[in-house]
């Protein structure tokens, strides 16, 4: 079988380039965090356009200065944040869905929009799954991170395409700062002040931001005591004591004490996936019935 | 101990307990997951469980709804739970429990007194939750409840025992950690080369039974024995 697999080398791999795909919820039983994919609707978009089931493997990046190299014909998409995309030294201009020759070169540059990309191929890429998902993670998958030289498995194509649809990734769903929410578990336990203030306030993405969580600048005073430990999930919006606010995204552990105050929605995480240190939200809570 | 739901999102929501967390409510808790995880199998997403609260998520907002309507007239009895005690070794050797002496300075306890403390209960397993494999336990010694570190120590070794608050636990892997290490143990305690990654199940026990370093050093078997009572 491996003989007949394509081969891509990772001849440059930024920081923060990993494998992802829907995520591990049955590991959640056992402690292990859900991962997958931080922006799920750009990912699930370019497994669609390319016809592949909506869990195949794809790399997340992070970072501009990918260069990969692919020894066999194959078809790849690229959705999630604008990049500028260059294919043997010419650059794409639009570089969505991409027919890939033997041996041709496909570099990664500069982010113009948005955090993470999505490079879907045609089959998934070829890797160990572990409770369904071949998503990265510590203890999880090894290696748990990719790195320039390392060799990505592929099913290749006899040979390139010329392509017939010419499918358009658009960005301007993720460039607003509402973020979609729903009112959280001990959204209760906040007084009717310190809940309007969640609502009225701008908040800006901190430093403290990755695949773990992402923390936000302004504070929300409070008083609120430690809670027995339960269940968080991606999306779960904790409050801690001094006030920050954190987003739990896709690696996050899966249970927490902290209070947690919101809830958001599968877009929204999408949403805030894209966004940038600095970049200013607004939550806007949906109504659990009609939502 | 009959729970409620809140409803949090079209597809999600919680059963939710106004009770402590004691053994009685565990076997409430793991009554309704089994029975929700065989009746709902093909409406559920996933479940997850915590101290007071067990978390589903439906695949879709009728399922949700569903389940909530047979909800209403669901009286199920508590789960028995097992009797049986896993024995998991730990050696308690300042070597190993960087913070064992400090410990039981501030507890004015002896070392003998401290392990003793640690050692003597039956720990029941609650959940797995903060990293792969972690087990909350409940029973610690209120004796032993201690703040966690104001500064996290950036690497506990894998195995490492340790107390934070009004609980203590084992590091399955080598982690950034706030609690107070107090020994370590020779098992593993979480394997992704298995399919089933932990040996234990929530609703059984643990206890921990002290070993002298040179046991540590030459202990071979990775999983503990099942005292059956």
């Amino acid at each position: 079988m491996s003989q007949l697999l394509g081969k891509a080398v990772l001849l440059r791999c930024p920081a923060g380039t990993s494998f992802q795909d829907k995520g591990r919820p049955a590991g959640a039983q056992f402690g292990i965090p859900t991962s997958g994919a931080m922006d799920q609707k750009s990912f699930r978009w370019a497994n669609h356009i390319l016809h592949n089931s909506s869990n195949a493997v794809a790399l997340e990046i992070a970072q501009p200065g990918l260069r990969i190299q692919f020894d066999q014909a194959c078809l790849i998409a690229l959705a999630g944040a604008q990049v500028g995309v260059s294919l043997n030294q010419t650059s794409l201009s639009n570089s969505t869905l991409i027919s890939i020759a033997a041996g041709d070169l496909l570099e990664i540059g500069a982010f113009l929009t948005g955090s993470r990309l999505y490079l879907c191929i045609q089959g998934g890429f070829q890797v160990e799954r572990y409770l369904g998902s071949g998503s990265d993670f510590e203890s999880i998958t090894s290696p748990y991170k990719r790195s320039t030289q390392e060799v990505l498995s592929y099913i290749p194509i006899p040979q390139s395409n010329s392509l017939g649809a010419k499918p358009k990734w658009e960005t301007s769903w993720f460039e607003s700062p509402e973020i979609e929410a729903y009112r959280g578990a001990d959204w209760a336990l906040l007084s009717s002040a310190q809940q309007e203030l969640v609502r009225s306030t701008t908040f800006h993405l901190s430093k403290f931001s990755n695949r773990m969580g992402i923390q936000l600048e302004e504070l929300v005073p409070n008083q609120l005591e430690d809670l027995p430990t339960n269940p968080v999930f991606p999306g779960t919006v904790q409050l801690t004591p001094s006030g920050k606010l954190i987003v739990l995204m896709r690696d996050a552990g899966v249970t927490g004490g902290y209070p947690r105050i919101l809830h958001l929605t599968e877009e929204g995480q999408s949403k805030l996936a894209q966004k940038r240190v600095g970049n200013p939200i607004r939550f806007q809570l949906l109504d659990t019935i009609t939502g | 101990m009959i729970p409620h739901y809140q409803i949090l999102s079209p597809t999600f929501g919680e059963l939710v307990w106004d009770h402590h967390p004691t053994d009685e409510l565990l076997g409430f808790q793991l009554a309704y997951l089994t029975y929700i995880q065989s009746n709902f199998s093909d409406a559920l997403a996933e479940a997850r469980q915590g101290f007071t609260r067990i978390s589903l998520v439906w695949k879709n907002p009728k399922n949700q709804q569903d389940f909530l309507a047979q909800l209403k007239d669901l009286k199920l009895p508590p789960m028995q739970l097992s009797n049986a005690i896993w024995q998991v070794p730990v050696c308690y050797d300042p070597e190993y429990g960087q913070d064992l002496n400090s410990l039981s300075e501030s507890k004015n306890l002896s070392l003998k007194e401290l392990i003793q403390l640690h050692s003597e209960p039956v720990y029941r397993i609650y959940f797995f939750g903060f990293l792969p494999g972690f087990f909350y336990l409940n029973g610690l010694s209120s004796l032993l409840h201690t703040p966690r570190k104001s500064v996290p120590l950036l690497a506990v070794p894998p195995g490492s025992v340790a107390i934070g608050s009004s609980q203590t636990g084992i590091y399955p892997m080598q982690s950034p950690g706030g609690w107070h290490i107090i020994g370590r143990s020779p098992l593993t305690f979480f394997d992704s080369k298995q399919p089933i990654p932990v040996w234990a199940k929530p609703g059984e026990q643990i206890q921990f039974v002290p070993i002298s370093a040179a046991q540590f050093q030459n202990w071979n078997k990775p999983y503990p024995k099942l005292l059956r009572k």
